[in-house]
């Protein structure tokens, strides 16, 4: 890692001092960001968890058809739904890159698009859920299915929470362009990025293959 | 009392209680009846009117109690109060029932927190014993029993053995690595406040119509889907213990990573930060395995999916699969912190370098890569693939060679040392080599196919569990209290009463746990509350056993209390060690540092003459030459 570096140590010392001292920063990486990360890390697992759920129940129970008879998902909806949401993904690094170089517009606009992108994902899901035809309780591929998809639209609402916190953070002119200014936009940004991808994980398992 | 209801605390945190529970309350009532359902429903998968406020009440608690707060402030886009350190530090012993964003605070209310915990499932299991002390029922009914060893071994496993080691090394790590804090302390708090609240779900349980959850610490389905109410209990217990133990990882993972003090690279980490790092990264990787698996077990109780029931094409197996992916990492969750305090305590007794310091660290890492690989030796005989039985056990004893590094480099570390046992930590330590071994041993045992198809359900396996959990986690425990008691606390426990706990806890472990050996490869099954009268004379041994070992923590209970408050000052440094924690006062400063310390040098330099650890800041540096970028403790 990093070599005994004694840089950080020869700085006035104030003797009259009332909080903690700086602790020293011995990764090149921020605090939160790797926190986020490593939360990122879990919650893969906990998607593993059900993927191997799905795996135990399509693979090793070997049903004779897979998705049941009779049973006709929608996969245009779904992919446009796709659509929707990797198009989101740009938008939330337009509004990083926007606030980075002090653009307070791009970040509001970036936000603000992301977030109604995001909304419009939940609201088709939740329209899929309605018209589907089938439930949770419809054998095996009914408890996969929901839980599935149901613990991503848990992540994207998670997700647009926050996008909601950095939204208001934004209209009331906060962050700038230092790191540490901005961030409650790359924070959120790197979790939605996250509910992306794992979207079209999901996306492949449960419509395509 | 206005105020005081506005005010984050007790009060505001009771009604946030209420408030919580009747919402999820009448959130279910009235969608039932919307629905055109009866109000209530008393399936015994069932009862959503009692699951539902289960869940929002401990969240209406937090909001009330103030884990919240700052957060809310931050997403409204209010502007943040500025730190005042109030929230920080305990000056009272009010201070330590406050959410408390100090890691040394925190950590004590992990130990005294899970020390109760400690004591209830010691309880438990005595209850147990005094049924098994004789062939036949006389104590408790069947069902009971079921319920009995299921919570015994849950909070044991989920309230007491993990979340101690989190709450030693919430106290001693920062310490350790010369940092003034965790790198989130809110989170911290929190992750501390989750604790208490599952142990109360699972105690709870006991309450629930049906009796607690029955179907051991396991859960196996389709056993656990059918089960009474208090299997659910126990399904959203394991969520809140589980995210309070990935959010205490993510925590030392980010603290260990980006606060070191300036000059700590990582081969001068003390070797219980590498025990600590390695745990951490077992945590956030697994435990979510066994989220996922309640998850779903609670999915199929309340919502009626299939994931298991064979007629709709669920797959049974698949649940053991699952659990044991987070379930076997999950024990070496609750060894790893131990093997890093008694690198900690064999060095600093010994006064030697840790033998093979590196190797001891590289292991520690093999074995995290190694546990992910080895889930299935728990169902060799669950009718899984038969193709994954002969790799699964080449894996498990594999685990056995980075285990074994440390078991001998602990010896290397003895080998020729000054070794002093004036200290109980001390004897702990070097008893838990011992009995840990053996129950190690026990465990390359049951990797094997062949005997572990033979014990497989008998007391063969309580005695291997035991064995490694008690002899080997407990004791470390035990040595980890002692070792660092008088610095969370500032004074010197009674030796004298520590020789009597740690002889009677040596002794009443062997006489409890050796002859479970012989009675389980005779056959005697576990998990059931009666046996064949050929076991008799044997299962009386154990339970006296386990009352006099029972009875011998009590003796610690009573030292660990009566010491806190009245034993002698114990000074900054009574085991004269190296490491950063020692170098501060006993207890440590509210912030641990004026100035962050600078580290010149690995952590176990005993006896070797002119070199240190540590600059602390003030301290005059001029004479110490510059370290080399690379001072290793070199094996000697």
């Amino acid at each position: 890692m990093e070599s005994a570096s004694i840089a950080a140590h020869n700085h006035h010392v104030d003797d009259h001092h009332h909080g903690p001292p700086e602790a020293h920063q011995s990764a090149r990486i921020d605090r939160t960001v790797l926190g986020i990360l490593l939360f990122i890390l879990s919650e893969i697992m906990l998607f593993g968890a059900f993927f191997a759920a799905y795996f135990f129940l399509r693979v090793v129970a070997d049903p004779a058809s897979w998705p049941p008879e009779g049973i006709e998902l929608p996969v245009l909806i779904a992919g446009i739904n796709t659509a929707v949401l990797i198009s989101s993904s740009f938008t939330v690094h337009y509004a990083l890159e926007a606030i980075k170089h002090n653009n307070h517009r791009g970040l509001k606009l970036g936000l603000t698009l992301t977030w109604l992108l995001g909304a419009t994902f939940l609201f088709i899901q939740i329209n899929e859920y309605i018209h589907i035809g089938f439930t949770p309780r419809d054998g095996a591929f009914g408890s996969i299915f929901f839980s599935l998809t149901g613990l991503h639209g848990a992540h994207v609402f998670v997700g647009l929470l926050l996008l909601t916190f950095a939204n208001i953070r934004a209209y009331r002119g906060h962050f700038g362009p230092e790191q540490k200014d901005h961030l409650g936009v790359e924070v959120p940004g790197i979790y939605w990025h996250f509910v992306d991808i794992m979207w079209i994980i999901v996306f492949l398992a449960i419509y395509i293959v | 009392m206005a105020a005081a209801i506005r005010q984050p605390g007790w009060y505001r945190g009771a009604i946030g209680l209420v408030l919580g529970a009747a919402f999820g309350f009448f959130l279910v009532v009235g969608l039932r009846l919307l629905s055109g359902l009866d109000a209530m429903q008393t399936e015994q998968t069932g009862y959503p009117q009692v699951i539902v406020p289960l869940i929002t009440a401990p969240f209406g608690f937090l909001f009330g109690f103030g884990a919240f707060d700052y957060w809310f402030r931050w997403a409204a886009g209010k502007p943040t109060i500025p730190e005042d350190h109030s929230g920080h530090g305990a000056t009272r012993w009010q201070d330590y029932f406050k959410f408390n964003t100090d890691h040394k605070v925190i950590g004590t209310q992990y130990v005294v927190t899970t020390l109760f915990f400690f004591l209830i499932g010691g309880l438990l299991a005595l209850l147990m014993r005094a049924e098994l002390a004789q062939p036949g029922a006389q104590i408790v009914a069947a069902n009971t029993f079921n319920g009995l060893f299921s919570t015994h071994a849950v909070v044991m496993i989920f309230l007491f053995i993990i979340p101690v080691f989190a709450g030693l090394a919430n106290y001693v790590l920062p310490l350790m690595i010369g940092a003034p804090d965790m790198a989130f302390p809110r989170l911290n708090a929190l992750s501390f406040w989750l604790l208490p609240i599952a142990g109360i779900i699972f105690l709870a349980s006991f309450l629930a119509p049906g009796g607690s959850f029955d179907a051991g610490w396991t859960g196996y389905a389709p056993l656990s889907t059918g089960a009474p109410l208090g299997q659910s209990f126990f399904n959203i217990g394991v969520q809140f213990a589980g995210a309070s133990s990935i959010a205490t990882a993510l925590n030392f993972l980010v603290t260990i990573i980006t606060m070191r003090a300036p000059g700590m690279n990582i081969w001068r980490m003390p070797l219980l930060v590498w025990a600590n790092l390695s745990t951490s990264l077992l945590v956030v990787g697994a435990t979510p395995f066994v989220a996922g698996a309640q998850f779903m077990v609670f999915f199929d109780r309340i919502l009626g999916m299939n994931f298991f029931n064979f007629l709709e094409g669920g797959d049974v197996v698949s649940y053991q699969h699952i659990f044991w992916f987070y379930s076997h990492p999950a024990v070496y969750i609750m060894m790893l912190p131990g093997f890093g305090i008694i690198s900690e305590i064999i060095s600093t007794h010994a006064r030697k370098p840790v033998f093979g310091y590196r190797l001891m660290a590289l292991a520690l890492i093999g074995i995290v890569v190694l546990s992910y690989s080895v889930w299935a030796h728990h169902m060799f005989v669950a009718g899984m693939f038969s193709w994954l039985r002969v790799p699964i056990m080449i894996t498990t004893l594999l685990i056995a060679v980075p285990t074994g590094i440390k078991v001998f480099s602990w010896l290397g570390t003895l080998f020729y040392g000054k070794i002093h046992t004036y200290s109980t930590a001390m004897l702990f330590a070097l008893a838990f080599i011992v009995t840990f071994t053996i129950g190690g041993i026990s465990g390359v045992q049951l990797g094997m196919i062949p005997l572990d198809i033979h014990v497989s359900d008998t007391y063969f396996v309580v005695a291997h569990i035991h064995f490694v959990l008690f002899g080997g986690s407990v004791f470390t425990i035990f040595a980890g209290i002692y070792h660092w008691f008088p610095k969370m606390t500032g004074r010197m426990y009674d030796e004298r009463l520590g020789r009597i706990h740690f002889w009677g806890t040596v002794i009443g472990t062997w006489m409890a746990f050796v002859p479970m050996h012989w009675v389980g490869m005779d056959g005697m099954p576990r998990r059931v509350a009666d046996y064949a009268s050929q076991y008799g004379d044997w299962n009386l041994l154990i339970s006296v056993s386990a009352f006099v070992l029972g009875a011998v923590q009590l003796v610690f209970l009573y030292n660990m209390i009566v010491s806190w408050r009245f034993g002698p000052k114990a000074g900054n440094n009574p085991w004269r060690a190296n490491s950063i924690e020692w170098h501060v006062s006993s207890p440590p400063p509210v912030f641990n540092f004026d100035e962050i310390p600078r580290v010149v040098g690995g952590p176990y330099e005993y006896g070797t003459p002119g070199a240190r650890h540590v600059i602390m800041g003030g301290e005059e540096s001029a004479d110490v030459p510059e370290p080399k970028p690379t001072t290793v403790t070199a094996p000697s």
